[in-house]
């Protein structure tokens, strides 16, 4: 519908430098299909313009990401059931074999006195088994504060 | 403001940086998504998921491009994501002209009684046009920033809003014309 020599030059219409929108001008005096052209350039863009120019959020939109910044916050938060369950399940394991150690030093040094194990041997293995226990869970517990 | 942001950011002050850039860059944030998207309420919605995917990469942002180039880049990345993502969806509800048009215009103001609602012929123009034809008067017909924010280069900025502007008169010309003859 636009002559093709103007057409780039009426997408431009709003941008010519003064001599070049003179020689325009003077093309559109003589042709309806430009002027048509033009005019309808001119309606998309005062209309679009108007529909979309400046479009904003609703005022609500900051509170609401802050909202859901603090959802994430705390669901981003490792639970604590698996690491309070590695704390009682391994704590449990070791204390056992601690207490099988406890419950085993009196028979071995009845059954042979040769062979026996010293006393304080077996309690401090004992010992060394509960003391393991709880460093065990001492680092459960340092995994639930991270 | 950026150099706040990024005082903030050097100071591992990521909630403060955070509170900062947030009403800085939410309505260009949801310009574009707007632009890409096509829709104002989801837009908004991928505008809130943008702001999130920021607060978490706040703490690994190493300030090697301008932070509204990294927060321009994100939100491109998402909306392509969801335009992927919703292509099949979109086929069959929101590419369907009516339905698109029936979002289109509730999500923006209505053209006055009379008039030939322009925003209808949108839909007829492949979506780079669109995209490029959108931001471009929501950002008050500036090249530059239709640019900077799709990080095209200028000239194909032009190139495509030329060719979008152009489709869109010969589309109201006619219509125009056939309301003349009817």
């Amino acid at each position: 519908m636009a002559c093709a020599e103007f057409e780039e030059r009426l997408l431009e219409y709003a941008e010519l430098a003064n001599g070049e929108r003179a020689r325009v001008d003077a093309h559109l005096a003589q042709c309806s299909g430009c002027r048509e052209f033009l005019d309808a350039l001119r309606r998309v863009d005062s209309q679009l313009s108007a529909q979309l120019a400046g479009l904003e959020l609703t005022g609500t939109f900051a509170s609401a990401v802050q909202r859901r910044v603090q959802q994430e916050r705390f669901a981003g938060r490792p639970s604590p059931v698996p690491e309070l369950l590695d704390f009682v399940g391994w704590g449990a394991i070791v204390a056992l074999f601690g207490l099988f150690a406890w419950w085993l030093a009196p028979l071995v040094q009845v059954s042979n006195s040769r062979l026996a194990i010293p006393f304080s041997a077996s309690y401090a293995a004992a010992g060394a088994f509960l003391l393991a226990a709880f460093l065990i869970g001492i680092r459960s517990l340092a995994d639930l504060k991270h | 403001m950026e150099q706040e942001i990024r005082a903030c950011l050097d100071q591992k002050r990521y909630q403060e940086a955070f509170d900062k850039l947030l009403p800085e860059f939410q309505n260009k944030v949801f310009r574009l998504a707007y632009a890409m998207l096509g829709d104002a309420a989801l837009a908004e919605d991928m505008a809130q998921d943008v702001f999130i995917r920021i607060w978490k990469a706040l703490p690994g942002f190493r300030g090697q491009s301008a932070l509204s180039t990294w927060i321009y880049t994100i939100t491109r990345n998402a909306c392509l994501t969801a335009l992927k993502k919703g292509a099949a969806k979109r086929e069959s509800s929101l590419e369907e002209p009516n339905v698109a048009r029936a979002a289109e215009e509730a999500s923006v103001p209505p053209a006055r009684h009379g008039e030939i609602d322009v925003l209808r012929f949108l839909d007829q123009l492949p979506e780079r046009h669109r995209q490029v034809l959108r931001l471009y008067y929501m950002e008050e017909r500036s090249y530059e920033e239709v640019a900077r924010l799709l990080e095209w280069p200028m000239g194909t900025v032009k190139t495509y809003l030329h060719r979008a502007r152009k489709e869109l008169a010969e589309a109201v010309a006619r219509s125009k014309m056939e309301r003349g003859t009817a």
